[in-house]
C-alpha cells in the first residue's frame, strides 16, 4: 500500500475537513437495525436449521456493508438487529442474547480489514474484492465456530456429534449470502453513501 | 383493536392495565425457568400457564400458529440431533435399531428435555411481542432510566423495520408492474430477484435517513442537548400496587425455582414421573 | 431592538457533491408577523432556502456557504444546538418522512419535550394543538396509519405545539388529495387569524395560499426573481408565466381582462373580484 494509494482513499480525512457525530448516525443505525430486522427475519424464516442458524441468512448484507460504510454504528446495528429477527423468528431470547459476541466479529471484520488495508468499498480493484471475501469468510468461520459450541452446546440444545451440521450451515449460510449481496450492493451503492454526510471514513464519524 | 408488537388486541384486554416495565420483567425472568427445569411434565405446566395468560388477555390463539411450523422445525433438529446424529454409546440403554442405527432412551429423554426448555421460552417470547406495543418497550426502557438515545434507537428501529417492510411491498409491485414474478422459479432466480429488492431498499433508507434526520433536527432534537426531558411516556404508565405485586411473584417464583432445584433437587430428571413412564414403555418395548 | 424575523443578505450555498449554486446571491427580508408566499419551479433553490433557515443547511449538509441568514437578528451558525428550533418551526411537503415516534400522541409531544417544557405546559400544548388541526379521536394510533390527511395535519400540529415564532412550511399539501389540502390551508387560516405568527409558505397551489399570505415571492435559480404585496405580484403575469408559474384560473381570468384593456386596475384574486371585473368588462362594452 502505498502512501499516494493512502491519500486518495475514501478513507482519509482531508485537511480542513470537518466530520462530526450527528443526528444522522443515531438514524442510520436504526434504520439498519430496521432494513436488518426484516431481511434478517427473512433469512430465519425462509431457510431455517433452527435456534437462528440458517443456510442462507440474508442478514449478513446488513451486518457486514453497514460497518464497512458507517463504522461503528454498522456495528452497533450488526450486533443487535439479529436480535430482533431471531425473536420473531422463535429463537429463544438467551440463546439470541448470547450470538451477540459472534454477531459483533462478523460485523466488525470485514469493516476492519477494509479500512486498516486501505480498501475502497466502491470495489474499484481485484484486491477490494478480495480483502473482503477472505473478511467474510474469516468471520463467518469464527461465528460458524462460536455459536453452536459455546451457545448451542452451552445450552444443551445440540450434541457433540450434531455441531459439524450446524457450524457449516452457519458458515455457508453466511458466506454464500454475503457472496450474493456484498458485492453487489457494495458496487451498486457505495458511490452514492460515500456522498451522504451519514458516511464514516473512521470509526464514529 | 390495539396494535401490538406481532398483531392486534381487543381493547378490553387486562394487560393494558400491566405496567411496561413488568412485562419485560416477565420476558427475561420467566424466558429463564425453562433452563432450570429438566422434568418435563412442570415445563408443560409452564406452556399450559403461558398460554392461560394468552387467553386471559384475549391474544387470539392463531398468533401461535406463526410458530408451528418453527416448533416442529426445532423439533425435529433437536430429535435427530440427538438421536440419529447422537453418535454410538454402549454405556446408554437401546430402545431400537431402525436402518442399523442405534436410538438410546437417554437420548430421546434428552431431546425431550431440550425441546420442553425451548417451547416456554419461545412462547413467553410470543406472549411478550403479542401483548406489548411499540412504545410500551420505550416507557420500560425510560422507566429503567437507560438514556434517551438509546431508547429512541430502538424505537426508531422498530419504526424502521415497518418502513422497509412498506418499502419492499412497494419495491416488489414495482417490480411485478414490469413484469417481474417470482411465483413457481427456481430458488437461484428467486435469489437473483431478493438481491434487485436489495438495492432500491437499501438506497430508499438512504433517503430516508437523510429525511428522518432533517425531521428530528427540525424538531429541537439533538442527542448531545443539556435540555432534561420530561418524559412524558412514562405520565402515561403510573406503576400501581397490582403491578408490584405481579414483580413481587415473578421474582419470587423465581427464587423458589432455584431453592427448589438446587436446595431441594426438584425439577431434576429423575423428578420426573413422565420420564420415567416413558423410559419404562420404551425400554420395556425393545426388551420385548 | 427590532429585527427582522428573516434576514438573508448576499447568501449563497453550494452543495459539496452539488453541479451548481443552490442559492445564489439571494436576499430576502420578512418582517415579524408578515406571511409570505414562495413560488418557483423545482430546482429554484425553494427548499435549500427554507433550510438555511431552519439550520438544517448548514448543520446537516456538508458544502460552501457565503453571506448571512439571520433569523431574528442572530445568525443561524450562532445559534446554540437545538435553539434555532425553538424559534423556527419547518413542516415538510411528506408527512410520513417527518414521523419520529409510534403513537400521534407521542408524535405531537416529542418537539416539546426536546424543548425541556413541564408535563403541565405539554399537556396545555397538546390540547390546544388538537383541537386546532382536530386529532383528538386518533391520540393513540400510529401516524403511519391514518390517511394522508390526518397525517399531514399531525406534522403541522406537532410542529405548532412547539409554539415557533416562525412557521415555515415546505409544500405541506403535495401529497394530498383536494378536500385534505383544502383542511390543512383551513388549519393555517385559523392559526394565522389566532396568533401573531410569522410564516413562510412554499405551495404550488396558489388559489389556497392567495388568501392566506401578504407577500408573494419568486424564486428561479436560486435568486429572488420577482417580489411583491400578493395583488400587485400579479399584475405581471408575462413574467411569471416565464417562470413556469401557472396563475390561478381567477388571476389568469383577471389578467386577460385587463391586458385585452376591457377593465383597469389591479388583478383579482377571488371569484368575487374577478366576477365583479367581469361585470364591469361587460357594463362598459
Amino acid at each position: 500500500m502505498s502512501e499516494t494509494n493512502k491519500e486518495d482513499s475514501v478513507w482519509t480525512v482531508l485537511e480542513g475537513e470537518r466530520r462530526s457525530v450527528g443526528v444522522i448516525h443515531i438514524v442510520i443505525t436504526a434504520l439498519l437495525i430496521g432494513i436488518g430486522f426484516v431481511v434478517g427475519a427473512f433469512g430465519s424464516i425462509s431457510f431455517p436449521l433452527g435456534f437462528g442458524v440458517n443456510f442462507f441468512w440474508t442478514g449478513i448484507a446488513v451486518q457486514q456493508i453497514g460497518p464497512i460504510w458507517f463504522g461503528g454504528w454498522g456495528i452497533i446495528a450488526g450486533v443487535i438487529f439479529p436480535f430482533f429477527s431471531n425473536a420473531i423468528a422463535g429463537t429463544p431470547f438467551y440463546v439470541s442474547l448470547a450470538y451477540i459476541p459472534a454477531n459483533f466479529v462478523q460485523a466488525f471484520l470485514p469493516a476492519f480489514a477494509m479500512k486498516k488495508l486501505n480498501c475502497d468499498p466502491r470495489l474499484k480493484k481485484g484486491r477490494d474484492y478480495l480483502v473482503l471475501f477472505v473478511a467474510m469468510v474469516v468471520s463467518s468461520a469464527f461465528g460458524a465456530i462460536y455459536s453452536p459450541l459455546v451457545v448451542l452446546k452451552g445450552f444443551g440444545l445440540l450434541t457433540v456429534e450434531s455441531l459439524p451440521l450446524f457450524m457449516w450451515g452457519w458458515f455457508g449460510g453466511n458466506v454464500v449470502a454475503g457472496v450474493v449481496f456484498n458485492f453487489v450492493l457494495l458496487k451498486a451503492l457505495s458511490g452514492v453513501v460515500i456522498k451522504t454526510p451519514a458516511f464514516v471514513k473512521k470509526w464514529w464519524s | 383493536m390495539k396494535k401490538t408488537l406481532l398483531g392486534y388486541m381487543p381493547d378490553e384486554s387486562f394487560i393494558y392495565h400491566v405496567h411496561p416495565s413488568v412485562k419485560v420483567l416477565f420476558l427475561l425472568v420467566v424466558s429463564l425457568f425453562p433452563m432450570f427445569i429438566s422434568a418435563v411434565e412442570w415445563n408443560a405446566a409452564l406452556i399450559l400457564f403461558l398460554i392461560f395468560l394468552l387467553v386471559v388477555s384475549r391474544v387470539s390463539l392463531r398468533i401461535i400458529k406463526i410458530y408451528i411450523p418453527v416448533a416442529i422445525s426445532m423439533g425435529t433438529i433437536i430429535l435427530l440431533s440427538y438421536t440419529v446424529l447422537g453418535g454410538r454409546h454402549p454405556e446408554f440403554s437401546i430402545v431400537g435399531s431402525p436402518l442399523g442405527v442405534p436410538i438410546y432412551w437417554e437420548r430421546i429423554r434428552d431431546a425431550l428435555v431440550v425441546y420442553f426448555r425451548i417451547l416456554p421460552m419461545i412462547l413467553t417470547m410470543v406472549f411478550f411481542l403479542s401483548t406489548t406495543r411499540e412504545r410500551e418497550i420505550v416507557a420500560a426502557f425510560r422507566a429503567a432510566r437507560i438514556p434517551f438515545v438509546v431508547t429512541y434507537m430502538i424505537a426508531m428501529s422498530m419504526r424502521a423495520a415497518g418502513m422497509v417492510l412498506e418499502d419492499f411491498r412497494i419495491v416488489r409491485q414495482a417490480e411485478q408492474a414490469r413484469g417481474f414474478d417470482t411465483k413457481g422459479k427456481s430458488l437461484p432466480y428467486k435469489i437473483r430477484k431478493y438481491v434487485a429488492y436489495m438495492i432500491p431498499l437499501f438506497a430508499l433508507s438512504l433517503r430516508r435517513a437523510e429525511e428522518f434526520t432533517n425531521a428530528l433536527v427540525a424538531r429541537g432534537y439533538s442527542f448531545r442537548s443539556n435540555v432534561k426531558r420530561p418524559d412524558y411516556i412514562l405520565s402515561r404508565y403510573r406503576f400501581r400496587w397490582w403491578d408490584a405485586l405481579a414483580c413481587l411473584v415473578i421474582m419470587a417464583g423465581f427464587a423458589a425455582l432455584l431453592a427448589a432445584r438446587y436446595g431441594y433437587g426438584k425439577f431434576t430428571l429423575e423428578d420426573s414421573i413422565f420420564l420415567d413412564w416413558l423410559g419404562g414403555r420404551l425400554l420395556s418395548g425393545a426388551a420385548a | 431592538m427590532n429585527h427582522h424575523a428573516v434576514e438573508i443578505i448576499d447568501y449563497t450555498w453550494k452543495y459539496l457533491h452539488g453541479t451548481g449554486e443552490a442559492v445564489s446571491g439571494l436576499n430576502l427580508t420578512v418582517e415579524a408577523g408578515e406571511c409570505i408566499g414562495l413560488i418557483g419551479s423545482n430546482g429554484s433553490g425553494k427548499t435549500t432556502l427554507v433550510n438555511s433557515i431552519d439550520g438544517l443547511i448548514p448543520g446537516q449538509y456538508h458544502g460552501i456557504k457565503t453571506g448571512e441568514v439571520r433569523v431574528f437578528g442572530t445568525e443561524v451558525e450562532e445559534y446554540k444546538r437545538g435553539e434555532l428550533q425553538r424559534e423556527v418551526g419547518l413542516v415538510f411537503s411528506d408527512p410520513e418522512a417527518q414521523f419520529t415516534a409510534m403513537t400521534v400522541e407521542d408524535e405531537l409531544v416529542f418537539g416539546m419535550e426536546n424543548l425541556g417544557l413541564s408535563l403541565k405546559e405539554i399537556q396545555v400544548r397538546l390540547d390546544w394543538a388538537c383541537e386546532l388541526a382536530d386529532l383528538g379521536s386518533m391520540l393513540e394510533k400510529p401516524p403511519y396509519e391514518i390517511s394522508g390527511g390526518q397525517k399531514q395535519r399531525v406534522a403541522l400540529a406537532a410542529v405548532l405545539a412547539m409554539q415557533p415564532k416562525l412557521l415555515i412550511l415546505d409544500e405541506p399539501t403535495a401529497m394530498l388529495d383536494p378536500i385534505s389540502r383544502a383542511r390543512v390551508f383551513d388549519v393555517l387560516a385559523r392559526l394565522r387569524k389566532e396568533r401573531d405568527i410569522t410564516m413562510i409558505l412554499i405551495e404550488h397551489t396558489l388559489e389556497h395560499i392567495i388568501p392566506l399570505v401578504d407577500r408573494m415571492v419568486l424564486l428561479g435559480e436560486g435568486k429572488v426573481l420577482h417580489q411583491a404585496p400578493t395583488r400587485e405580484f400579479f399584475d405581471d403575469l408575462t413574467l411569471l408565466r416565464e417562470q413556469g408559474v401557472l396563475p390561478p384560473s381567477v388571476v389568469g381570468f383577471s389578467g386577460w381582462l385587463r391586458e385585452s384593456g376591457r377593465v383597469d386596475g389591479p388583478s383579482a384574486l377571488s371569484i368575487e373580484e374577478a366576477a365583479d371585473q367581469a361585470r364591469q368588462a361587460r357594463g362598459g362594452e
